[in-house]
């Protein structure tokens, strides 16, 4: 590269930094696989082979070296400091070093996932108890919502504090039709 | 193809060369011993599960000579080559087919003495082929040389059947290849191979689509229409 060459990339940056672009295929990326055998894993962009492939290699993470498909990746915002090709061990210490597991584990993509994965294991039952919990959400935030925006707070009437405690009882105990009727009729006369 | 005898190959470049014939003549790297001991099948397990796979085309070594017949004095020669195929019995065919044009020897006169499948360790570096083929087009017969960078032989030559056919409409058949080598950096003839060699290659990845993580959760009849932008945070904007 002539001198001007470089003064012109000073100045002006990379053409694809000037784009906006931030995440980039290229060696050392973290990349989560989301298609495959291996998918729901994050590895380690070792190598681009073409602008379809690359090697990718997860040692501590369960992801053997294999090529791999850049339709199957998504790109992570972190991004390891190694020379293109490096070998599993030396990937290994850099890994362990940087603390990548922790890191992502931190991401907040990776709480997303993970709040995902628990919302489908729920049984009948914990979704019930989300419902109920959504709900008194709901109720707090609207009353809040509505104070806010300067509206007269209603007098906490004796049967909404009934209700209210009903829901806290039904948290602890099955839901019967009986109760979810009575309630019914009872938000028919809210407003 | 090459066909030599069984006794001992050349194991060096032959002589001085000039950079663009070094190529052509330079030995394939994963060949160091001639030697059936490296022909060992290896389980391939995780690797050949989540690799992802073009067109599976194998290495195999064939051995075989003509029938020896009564009264000649001389043994028959034994030929060996080297074949990319996708299985055994394509690979016998093709074996027969060059000594019958290049030895005359026919597959009725002959005997193949061993069939070998080369098995290269799984994917540990990225390498540029080289790959010279000759190849019949529908007006006459043309020289190529092509370069794919690949993890391994076969992959390359996958490749290189692939571009091929979507290039120029050749067919498997119709391909014959002369010589195969790995290129070292400085040798690189190819523009788009030079580039991704570049240990500062990056690139961002466009046109995202989402797709169910596996075939099986693939919906043919959905409740809600398509989603068409992947939402990924990954320019300023």
């Amino acid at each position: 590269m002539c001198i001007r060459d470089r003064y012109q990339r000073r100045v002006h940056g990379d053409l694809r930094n000037l784009m906006g672009f931030k995440r980039f295929v290229q060696a050392g990326r973290v990349a989560y696989i989301n298609y495959g055998v291996d998918h729901g894993k994050v590895c380690v962009i070792v190598e681009v082979i073409n602008s379809t492939r690359v090697l990718v290699d997860g040692p501590t993470l369960g992801v053997p070296r294999q090529v791999i498909s850049l339709r199957r990746l998504a790109l992570t915002d972190h991004l390891l400091k190694v020379a293109k090709g490096i070998h599993t061990k030396a990937l290994e210490i850099v890994i362990k070093k940087e603390d990548l597991v922790k890191k992502i584990g931190e991401s907040s993509w990776a709480k997303k996932l993970a709040s995902q994965k628990r919302r489908a294991e729920l049984n009948d039952f914990e979704r019930f108890q989300v419902m109920m919990l959504k709900r008194q959400k709901a109720y707090l935030v609207n009353k809040d919502v509505a104070q806010s925006h300067g509206k007269k707070p209603k007098k906490e009437s004796a049967k909404k504090a009934q209700q209210a405690k009903m829901d806290n009882n039904r948290i602890k105990h099955h839901f019967t039709l009986k109760s979810h009727q009575k309630k019914k009729k009872k938000k028919k006369k809210k407003y | 193809f090459f066909f030599l005898m069984i006794r001992r190959p050349p194991r060096s470049t032959q002589g001085v060369s000039s950079a663009a014939s070094d190529v052509y003549k330079r030995q394939v790297s994963t060949q160091s011993t001639w030697d059936f001991q490296w022909c060992q099948r290896r389980s391939m397990g995780k690797e050949s599960k989540s690799q992802f796979s073009l067109k599976k085309v194998k290495q195999y070594i064939l051995v075989g000579r003509a029938k020896p017949v009564a009264g000649q004095k001389e043994e028959p020669k034994v030929y060996r080559m080297r074949v990319f195929a996708p299985n055994t019995v394509i690979a016998k065919s093709k074996f027969w087919t060059l000594m019958r044009k290049q030895k005359k020897i026919k597959h009725t006169g002959g005997e193949l003495i061993a069939i070998h499948e080369v098995i290269e360790n799984p994917s540990k570096s990225v390498k540029v082929y080289g790959i010279v083929l000759r190849y019949q087009s529908r007006t006459g017969y043309h020289n190529m040389y092509k370069e794919y960078r690949d993890t391994n032989i076969c992959g390359a030559m996958s490749q290189m059947y692939m571009d091929m056919a979507g290039r120029h409409r050749a067919r498997e058949e119709t391909i014959h290849i002369v010589r195969t080598c790995v290129v070292p950096e400085s040798k690189i003839k190819r523009a788009e191979t030079k580039s991704f060699t570049n240990g500062n290659v990056k690139f961002p990845l466009l046109n995202r689509i989402s797709r169910p993580p596996i075939k099986k959760f693939k919906a043919f009849a959905r409740a809600k229409r398509p989603t068409l932008f992947l939402q990924q945070n990954n320019s300023d904007s």
